[in-house]
């Protein structure tokens, strides 16, 4: 499977030896290259691809403050040639830390891995997908953790956080991990009460208790609301 | 060192190792980023100078690294270090204090620019006596 791909660097060369890479590769598709944050998003609000490399230092805005604005979670490839950048990285759930100039070797080495997670998420019985009957307009879900499927009522989870390979579902009384994506969940399970206000998180509006600047309480737990997000945020929660 | 793929010998003060790994035996390549990097670093060393004569650090440390980057990709790895001891400098130094450091690292940078323009035009005849 061939993923599509757009390259935000601002240095030419390094942008030219990706170009080089992907189509050396065979297995990544360039659909544009971006110098900056802005440009990068303007494509991205029109278009969807499976990966973004990303370079962190940018004229402007950074690589992410481009992370921060996305509306929806392609796979991400960091580009950089500070190694400072690994705990933020960690933070925002990339997939991949390239160090430049880098080898076609790594190159491979990262792209390949990707090529694992996007098969794995087009498998239509992932663990987390469980039965059939789980669909939008059932009042519950089945997740696999802890060694068994679990029932979860949909009215019980608070919110759902990205942890990588990883979906951590936060209900009342007990957190649950599942092997998924928050991009799964966003599509096959979950209802109209259910809502992505980051990249990393999924809100139940239900449980929302209030709304502070730019972040999302609810019965103790703090959420970020994703600049991206804010607009759909605004609209869905009747913000006057 | 010498490319043993390709035949080619590197200026000993180049990573060799490294650049035979980056180009994986393509002079061809090579001789487009080192092409590239003669075209481009001027240019983002007129910011560098911008920046150090405005005395804005924050500026001066986002150019020298984006230099750091351009270093790395003609194998001058010990001078990607040098840019990155000065940019973590701009974010705690003044101006003043750097003084001394951005001579050097001037006078760094124009020994690198020398040598860069000399391996160009021996991987450019390198590549017209392969055809």
């Amino acid at each position: 499977m061939k993923l599509t791909c757009i390259i935000v660097e601002d240095i030419q060369i390094a942008a030219d030896f990706l170009r080089k890479f992907c189509e050396k590769s065979d297995l990544v598709e360039v659909k544009g290259h971006f110098l900056n944050v802005e440009e990068a998003l303007e494509y991205l609000d029109k278009e969807r691809v499976d990966l973004l490399f990303l370079d962190v230092e940018m004229p402007g805005a950074n690589g992410f403050d481009l992370l921060d604005r996305l509306t929806y979670s392609p796979m991400i490839i960091l580009t950089t040639s500070k190694t400072e950048y690994a705990f933020n990285a960690f933070q925002y759930h990339v997939d991949d830390y390239l160090k430049k100039p880098f080898t076609y070797k790594r190159f491979q080495e990262a792209i390949q891995k990707l090529q694992q997670k996007a098969a794995a998420a087009q498998t239509p019985a992932t663990p987390a997908t469980a039965i059939p009957a789980q669909n939008a307009d059932t009042d519950f879900l089945f997740i696999k953790a802890e060694d068994k499927l679990i029932k979860l009522k949909k009215d019980d989870i608070l919110f759902l956080e990205s942890m990588r390979d990883y979906v951590k579902f936060v209900t009342p009384v007990k957190n649950y991990i599942t092997y998924s994506t928050l991009k799964n969940m966003e599509e096959k399970l979950i209802g109209p009460n259910f809502l992505k206000v980051h990249r990393s998180y999924i809100v139940n509006i239900n449980k929302i208790d209030d709304i502070r600047g730019n972040t999302i309480y609810l019965l103790g737990n703090q959420i970020p609301i994703g600049k991206g997000h804010k607009e759909d945020v605004a609209a869905r929660l009747n913000i006057l | 060192m010498q490319n043993i793929r390709t035949g080619f010998v590197f200026d000993e003060s180049l990573n060799s190792s490294f650049l035979a790994e980056l180009f994986e035996g393509d002079t061809i390549y090579a001789e487009t980023v080192f092409e590239d990097f003669l075209r481009d670093l001027p240019v983002y060393w007129e910011r560098v100078e911008a920046a150090y004569s405005s005395k804005n650090l924050p500026v001066l440390g986002t150019t020298v690294h984006t230099c750091k980057t351009l270093f790395g990709y003609v194998g001058f790895t010990d001078l990607q270090e040098l840019c990155q001891q000065f940019e973590n400098k701009c974010s705690v130094n003044s101006v003043e204090e750097l003084r001394l450091e951005y001579i050097l690292l001037i006078q760094r940078k124009e020994k690198a620019q020398h040598i860069i323009e000399k391996e160009y035009d021996r991987l450019r005849l390198f590549n017209e006596m392969k055809d």
